[in-house]
């Protein structure tokens, strides 16, 4: 185990590469945040679940979503922890106030299988409720890992003697690792769950448009590709040229690609089927941060009423509501745009770069999550089942 | 000096830990009176000191450990980093600070740093002022790389393509670079100063002998970023004169037979690095960084703990706990720091208002720098000026341009500041004749200029005590704060910074706008005729005529065409029209030979001819005067027979009549011309 001052270090490196733009991607941001919160639960001491939300809440999540407020992931990934932990310690919780009654009489020894029995029955139950990040896959992991966990359970059970340790950590801490470890492999699995819809999604001789660059959108389309033919339209997505990369990697895959300038979305849009995106974050209203273009995109496909399908994992999914369309935007160097050498002009001109673009909910026809397609208006249930409510403002 | 193959070979070894070594003191005192009370390095840019933007650029690198260069206020420096969070135990850097208060120079800091052996391997040189994006590793991969292609390379500068009279290019102090094409060698460096204009610079033949392709660069940013070898502290000890690391070192590494050592540049092009070398680039760095050019370093991305600027539409930032009137209007470029109060009716553009300021009602900012702590009262109005930590206006003062208020002086009420004014607390003690001599505080200081309750004296930079220095004073100026870039090169176009830059000014005063030249030209000819004029009364030589004209000619940098055209019409002038001939004959037999002065060539002549063809065909009056003043001008060997015939053989350019008519005029006279000298040649066989 690593002491505190190591894990000052990780979470002081974690909020600089944040801060300094090093980790980039929700992906990778959400990867790294789950690794350093279950590196806090594990290494801070606690006593109570209350303290341990603290922590998690006030000192870390806080921090973390400070130094990148623009990577929304990383506080959809702090509230995510912070709902399994109340979940945790809610079933746990539940368990305890129903045999405390009878454990004042039992041996402590005799009953422990029981309640072990118990506890797993019931914290599985509860935790399969909400854990709905893995899919239907993932369900007999969690049931296998937890009677792991609580099967080595003898020095747990030396500390049963009393009803007040049943309250005590070493009991959730475990449980909580656990299952932030179960996340943890969810995220890294969420591509799997999303490409599988995709062939409910293309079909045969199909016209597709996308925008930008995104890892989920490209291999849903490969997916696809390996039993249908379809061709794509890349939208090259000045000035990151990510369509460029996307182009390459789809022709590489042997997709019918095709690369058309910014300007030529609406000309072609007629010709479409339908648009398939990805996005930087899903917003509470439905609402989209993606990539610089792609608000031009989906205006073009609702003018010629084609769909705007977004693949996105549930993990980019925030709690937040946008007051305004700049909210969540990022202004970059405006170098791509306009030369810095043009000494004169760049004094007069106000040069503007912005890195995303906010679509609204009404533009976008269906989500593609690992859960399975919703509409943009049921994400308010998704946000429910997903984040406590009392954790939205971090 | 080492052999070259053991060091390439410890350099390979210690890669591991990557070290820096910051100059936290500038050597000069550009930023005087400020730095007085404050080193430059924690200056704030943008609300944050300037030197964690170099730091914060090391961390990116990954560099581990970082010696920190302190002279003056070293003891400010060392709180500041005890306090900052780079001094933690978690802090992935290590910052050693050295004070080397003995030291004057660059060159005094790298001997030191030699002595002290504490560079192992390929050291990042960088000064304590410098704003950047850059990714240093890549940079440093690119130095290793050459020199394991050239075992004598031993420094990498870095430097950024710009505009020669970019805003952020430091005018007057950004070298000239001579670089080889290919390789981006390093083989000449300039170093150029605004006053006195350099009009050429001498190379070394070798150097074209060495190079096929060389490039001469007049546009590059000097970031002042160096990646060096073990063996640059060593030098510069070896070389006890080297003082600057440019001027010096870089010029005397290339200019040396001796020691073979190469320098390289790295030319960056997409990311941001510069430094903070004066108030001129101080204004217009934080403009860069507000415009967002140094992404990701930029105010809302928080670089010091507790920050918490957000951007806002229209380049604004604020940081939390602002309070803003509701009349209150933010023009763009704006940063406003934490607990900052703002009255009604205040405009506020392209400005950076520091922390817990208070600003009164109907106040104007614009360009200014208003450092944490200051008190700005009602109707006040500031411009492209910086106002340091507890500035004090009172009522109705107005801050003209570039103006410089240090520490915790007090302004006003009911003042103007002319523009340039630098105010400090601090009393100069060597100039007695300062109104500051007497010993009772309060009497001393200037109420006319500062105000009734004003606070602070004049301070005037020093280099005024000296005779030679009016250039200094320039550049000096030059590198001041609101000094436009555009002013000065109108101004002072007729001499230009270099031979580069010489050739593009006279395209451009050729292709330049036509209403102002031939405004001058108007102007030129009024002032020939004048001093014709003025010769014919007086009856100047000829000679004299003509030296006058000619410096005439040099003064308002036209051609001796232009002199003609102005010299012709007027003598013309002078010919009486009633008895024309014995009066052309008169003045001509006098000021024919003037004429003669301003012709060189037989182009000229022919130039001159049509000069007089086409006055006389404009002004009727004139039109009798043509044949007898070219007759007159043929006697007098002003014209040869030859530029004659060749004029009256070319072509009219349209068929004129009036022009056509005047040269039947001379036809008989042309005829005589020809004939003569066909009876030359026959004579001659």
């Amino acid at each position: 185990m690593t002491g505190p001052r190591d894990l000052n270090a990780q979470i002081e490196s974690l909020v600089n590469r944040l801060r300094r733009r090093q980790v980039v991607g929700s992906w990778c941001v959400s990867i790294e945040t789950a690794m350093l919160l279950r590196q806090v639960v594990s290494a801070t001491r606690w006593n109570q679940v209350e303290t341990l939300i603290k922590v998690v809440k006030e000192d870390v999540g806080r921090r973390l979503v400070m130094a990148q407020p623009r990577e929304l992931a990383v506080g959809n990934i702090v509230c995510r922890v912070l709902r399994l932990i109340r979940e945790v310690y809610n079933s746990e919780d539940a368990t305890f106030d129903d045999n405390s009654a009878e454990d004042n009489d039992k041996d402590s020894n005799t009953d422990d299988d029981e309640k072990d029995e118990e506890i797993k029955s019931k914290s599985s139950q509860k935790i399969r409720t909400f854990s709905f990040y893995g899919g239907s896959g993932t369900g007999t992991n969690t049931q296998s890992s937890m009677i792991n966990l609580l099967g080595d359970g003898s020095p747990m059970g030396a500390k049963r003697a009393s009803v007040d340790d049943y309250r005590k950590p070493p009991n959730l801490k475990p449980l909580i690792i656990s299952e932030l470890q179960e996340m943890i492999n969810e995220l890294e699995n969420t591509y799997v769950n999303i490409i599988d819809q995709a062939m409910e999604h293309i079909h045969s001789n199909e016209i597709i448009m996308t925008v930008g660059k995104s890892r989920t959108v490209e291999m849903f389309l490969k997916t696809a590709a390996k039993k249908r033919k379809f061709s794509v339209l890349v939208a090259e997505t000045f000035p990151t040229y990510l369509g460029h990369e996307m182009a390459l990697s789809l022709s590489e895959a042997g997709i019918d690609t095709t690369v058309i300038s910014d300007s030529a979305i609406f000309a072609v849009m007629s010709r479409v089927n339908k648009v398939i995106m990805g996005t930087h974050a899903v917003l509470a209203n439905g609402g989209l941060i993606s990539v610089s273009g792609a608000q031009m995109v989906a205006t073009a496909a609702k003018h010629h009423s084609k769909p705007v399908v977004v693949c996105t994992g549930l993990y980019k999914l925030s709690p937040l509501y946008p007051y305004d369309e700049d909210s969540f935007n990022d202004l970059v160097a405006p170098d791509p745009v306009f030369s810095f050498n043009e000494g004169d002009l760049i004094d007069k001109v106000t040069l503007l770069n912005p890195y995303y673009d906010y679509v609204s909910p009404e533009l976008v026809s269906l989500f593609i999550t690992n859960t399975g397609g919703h509409p943009p208006s049921y994400l308010y249930r998704l946000i429910n089942e997903n984040y406590d409510p009392d954790d939205t403002d971090i | 000096m080492p052999p070259p193959s053991k060091t390439s070979g410890k350099n390979l070894e210690a890669e591991s830990i990557l070290q820096a070594v910051v100059l936290a003191d500038s050597f000069n005192e550009r930023f005087r009176p400020i730095t007085l009370d404050t080193p430059r390095c924690l200056l704030p840019l943008c609300n944050t000191p300037l030197i964690e933007y170099t730091l914060e650029l090391l961390a990116v690198a990954g560099v581990q450990a970082v010696y920190l260069f302190c002279r003056e206020h070293s003891e400010t420096i060392k709180n500041y980093i005890k306090k900052s969070k780079w001094s933690r135990s978690y802090s992935p850097i290590k910052i050693i600070t050295i004070v080397t208060p003995e030291a004057r120079s660059v060159g005094d800091a790298l001997r030191e740093l030699d002595a002290k052996q504490l560079i192992d391997s390929d050291f990042i040189l960088i000064s304590g002022d410098v704003v950047s994006n850059i990714q240093l590793e890549k940079v440093l991969d690119a130095h290793r790389a050459r020199k394991s292609v050239d075992s004598n390379a031993i420094m990498t500068m870095v430097v950024k393509e710009a505009s020669p009279f970019h805003r952020t290019r430091s005018l007057g102090e950004s070298p000239i670079f001579v670089l080889d094409t290919k390789t981006n060698e390093c083989v000449h460096c300039e170093s150029v100063e605004l006053y006195p204009r350099k009009r050429r610079m001498t190379m070394d033949m070798e150097v074209f002998k060495k190079h096929a392709d060389v490039q001469i660069r007049n546009d590059l940013i000097d970031c002042q970023i160096d990646i060096c070898s073990v063996e640059v502290p060593a030098l510069f000890t070896e070389n006890f004169d080297y003082q600057d690391i440019r001027n010096d070192f870089v010029h005397g590494i290339l200019t040396s037979d001796l020691l073979g050592k190469t320098i390289y540049c790295h030319l960056v092009k997409d990311v941001y690095a510069a430094r903070v070398r004066n108030l001129h680039t101080y204004n217009a760095i934080s403009k860069d960084v507000l415009s967002r050019w140094t992404y990701p370093i930029v105010p809302d991305s928080n670089l010091q703990e507790g920050d918490s600027y957000e951007f806002m539409r229209g380049h604004i930032y604020k940081e939390k706990d602002v309070s803003l009137s509701r009349s209150c209007s933010l023009g763009e470029k704006v940063l406003i720091g934490a607990g900052t109060e703002i009255a009604e009716n205040v405009k506020i553009t392209n400005s950076v208002i520091g922390r817990r300021v208070t600003i009164g009602p109907n106040v104007e900012i614009d360009g200014a720098y208003i450092w944490d702590d200051v008190k700005i009262k009602s109707n006040c109005s500031i411009f492209r000026s910086i106002l340091a930590n507890n500035v004090v206006l009172e009522e109705n003062v107005i801050v003209k341009r570039g103006c410089l208020l240090s520490y915790d002086v007090v302004i006003g009420p009911n003042v103007t500041l002319e523009p340039y004014t630098k105010l400090t607390k601090h009393k100069k003690t060597s100039e007695s004749d300062n109104e500051g001599e007497e010993s009772n505080e309060n009497k001393a200081y200037d109420s006319t200029l500062i105000g009734e309750h004003g606070q602070g004296y004049i301070w005037s930079d020093k280099v005024s005590d000296t005779d030679d220095d009016e250039f200094d004073t320039k550049n000096i100026q030059i590198a001041g704060l609101a000094h436009d870039i555009s002013n000065i090169s109108l101004t002072d176009s007729d001499s230009p910074p270099s031979v580069i830059y010489e050739s593009s000014s006279d395209e451009l005063s050729d292709s330049g706008e036509s209403t102002t030249e031939e405004e001058s030209l108007k102007e030129f000819f009024k002032e020939v005729s004048q001093t014709l004029e003025r010769a014919f009364l007086d009856g100047h030589a000829v000679e004299i005529a003509s030296l006058e004209l000619n410096t005439l000619r040099m003064a308002s940098n036209t051609t001796f065409h232009d002199l003609r055209v102005g010299v012709i019409p007027t003598i013309l002038g002078q010919i009486d029209i009633e008895n024309l001939l014995t009066s052309a004959e008169e003045i001509l037999e006098q000021w024919g030979p003037l004429i003669g002065k301003l012709i060189h060539s037989r182009q000229d002549q022919i130039d001159t001819l049509y000069i007089l063809q086409d006055h006389c065909a404009i002004k009727q009056h004139h039109a009798k005067l043509f044949a007898p003043t070219l007759k007159k001008l043929y006697l007098l060997d002003v014209l040869d027979e030859d530029a004659i015939l060749e004029w009256n053989s070319s072509e009219l350019a349209d068929n004129d009549s009036s022009k056509s008519s005047i040269r039947k005029k001379v036809a008989p006279f042309v005829k005589w011309l020809e004939e003569a000298e066909v009876e030359d040649s026959d004579s001659d066989d």
